[in-house]
């Protein structure tokens, strides 16, 4: 599989219910959080497999690149 | 200042931690119990339905401080609204009723009060408990014991224990500093959204409603919520439904045959999460470490219930660590195997079984084939007659 383009997340925090579901989805190496239950939003993601965006219930994740 | 030394370190003090830490420092263990919260249960990530028995196996009684409402069995819809009712104030009429002499057959839980409670329990037993303490990374050290590191309202403090439990839930991460494979597929994770409501009624039954129609590759329900409230809900399967749960939860309020039932209710908290419709890990333990409840994936299946498969994992882990630990075994993966075979034998096995019907029903590409087949299991499952009745 190509490697996909490094991707950076922005959360709208303003309909984000912590609900954690994104982080329970993630492939990515521990310690890959923000402190609000969410993924991290401070660093870039490599893998880029965008499942946290496919999981959240109230779709409030976006990327671009990083 | 020398570095606190326990037996256990608990990180995550949920169903699953509270009861490995409750058994294990009521056999002598001196136990941490750490969560990241400042409060329990909030913000909450769960129905909270359980069966008295679930409670009543771990010796927890039911208390007024945490439920909400007392349950007598189910109704289970099929995708156009026919039902299947299993009450059972009418089955054992005798037994199952709220009135003197009779009992519920389980609760709807507040998981805030819940969490609480369970955690003062272990506390009562002897458990040292530390909130707004956030797990960060583990070390083994090789004289048998491992180094923990956490961070306590601001401030980084390491501790020694013999092993460390990973409880920390569905997103652990305590899994992953061990290098143990613990991800779940999006095949396998249902996103979940909640409303707790006003102005909708309920009859003491947990009413689930199937079909790909109303929630594709889960279910939806409707629980009584205590003091006249109610909770909708739903999961689906991210890859079958290009909407997202809030679309899917919206539509089956506003254009299900429950449409008349729903017209006036009232939305008082919104809640969410993801409940894996997986397999229990295959790996629960390291080296110093061994993992409980969500964080192994010990959930069921077919309904997503984890509570009670938290309670009695939290019982297992809690009474194995305490047994292996008195008799100074050093704890080596190896070793800490013994955890996993006992859970196996004791619940895991069951659960595998429920995967393993839960993935033939998923396995059907016709839809109406497979609504039928959902439907049908739901019905059977809760039903007195079931086989998997105890978990
Ligand atoms: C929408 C929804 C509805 C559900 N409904 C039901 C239901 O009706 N009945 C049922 O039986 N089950 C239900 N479940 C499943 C149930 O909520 C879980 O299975 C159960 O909570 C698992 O308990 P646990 O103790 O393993 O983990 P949790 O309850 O998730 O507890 C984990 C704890 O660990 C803490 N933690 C995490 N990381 C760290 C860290 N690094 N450091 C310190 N602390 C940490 C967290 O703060 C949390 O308190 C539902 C789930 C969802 C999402
Ligand atoms: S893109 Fe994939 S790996 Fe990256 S944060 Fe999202 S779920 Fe995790
Ligand atoms: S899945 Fe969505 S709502 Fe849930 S914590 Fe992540 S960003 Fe927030």
């Amino acid at each position: 599989m190509p490697k996909k383009d490094p991707v950076i997340f922005f959360i709208g925090w303003n309909a984000c219910i912590n609900c954690g579901a994104c982080v329970a989805i993630c492939p990515q190496d521990a310690g890959f959080i923000s402190p609000f239950d969410t993924i991290a939003v401070d660093r870039p993601c490599d893998i880029a497999c965008l499942l946290c965006e496919d999981i959240c219930p109230v779709s409030t994740i976006t990327h671009k690149p990083a | 200042m020398p570095t606190p030394s326990y037996d256990l370190v608990i990180i995550g003090s949920g169903p699953a931690g509270s009861t490995t830490a409750r058994f294990a420092a009521r056999q002598g263990l001196k136990v941490l119990l750490v969560d990241k919260r400042q409060e329990l249960g909030a913000p909450i990530q769960c129905s909270g339905a359980v069966s008295r028995h679930a409670l009543e196996e771990v010796g927890v009684t039911p208390d007024a401080e945490f439920i909400h409402e007392p349950i007598y069995g189910f109704g289970i819809y099929n995708e156009k609204g026919d039902r299947t009712v299993i009450d059972y104030r009418r089955l054992k009429a005798d037994e199952y009723g709220p009135g003197e002499g009779q009992k519920p057959l389980g609760y709807v839980v507040d998981r805030r009060r819940f969490d609480r409670y369970l955690m003062t329990q272990a506390e009562r037993a002897g458990t040292e408990v530390w909130l707004k303490t956030e797990g960060l990374s583990y070390r083994p050290n090789g004289d048998g014991g491992c180094e923990v590191f956490l961070r306590r309202f601001n401030q980084d403090i390491t501790v020694k224990a013999r092993v460390l439990v990973g409880a920390d839930g569905l997103q652990s991460q305590v899994g992953k500093w061990a290098g143990l494979r613990t991800h779940i597929k999006i095949t396998e994770l249902a996103s979940c959204l909640q409303f707790i409501v006003d102005q909708v009624e309920t009859e003491g039954l947990l009413e689930i409603i199937t079909g790909h129609e109303w929630a594709p590759g889960g279910y939806a329900w409707v629980f009584p919520k205590g003091h006249g409230y109610a909770e909708i809900g739903l999961g689906v399967i991210p890859t079958m439904t290009d909407k997202n749960a809030q679309w899917h939860l919206d539509r089956f309020i506003r254009h299900s045959f429950f449409e008349e039932r729903f017209k006036n209710s009232r939305i008082l908290e919104i809640q969410g999460g993801g409940v894996p419709l997986a397999s229990p890990l295959r790996t629960q333990y390291a080296d110093n470490l061994i993992l409980v409840g969500d964080a192994a994936r010990h959930v069921n299946p077919i309904t997503g219930g984890g509570i009670h498969t938290a309670l009695s994992g939290g019982n297992i882990a809690g009474n194995f660590l305490a047994d292996f630990l008195n008799q100074d075994k050093p704890p080596t993966a190896q070793n800490l195997e013994g955890y996993q075979n006992r859970w196996l034998e004791e619940l895991g096995n069951k659960m595998w079984k429920l995967y393993d019907v839960k993935t033939e029903i998923f396995r059907k590409n016709d839809i109406r084939e497979r609504d039928a087949l959902l439907y049908q299991t739901m019905a059977s499952y809760f039903s007195p007659h079931s086989e998997f009745k105890k978990i």
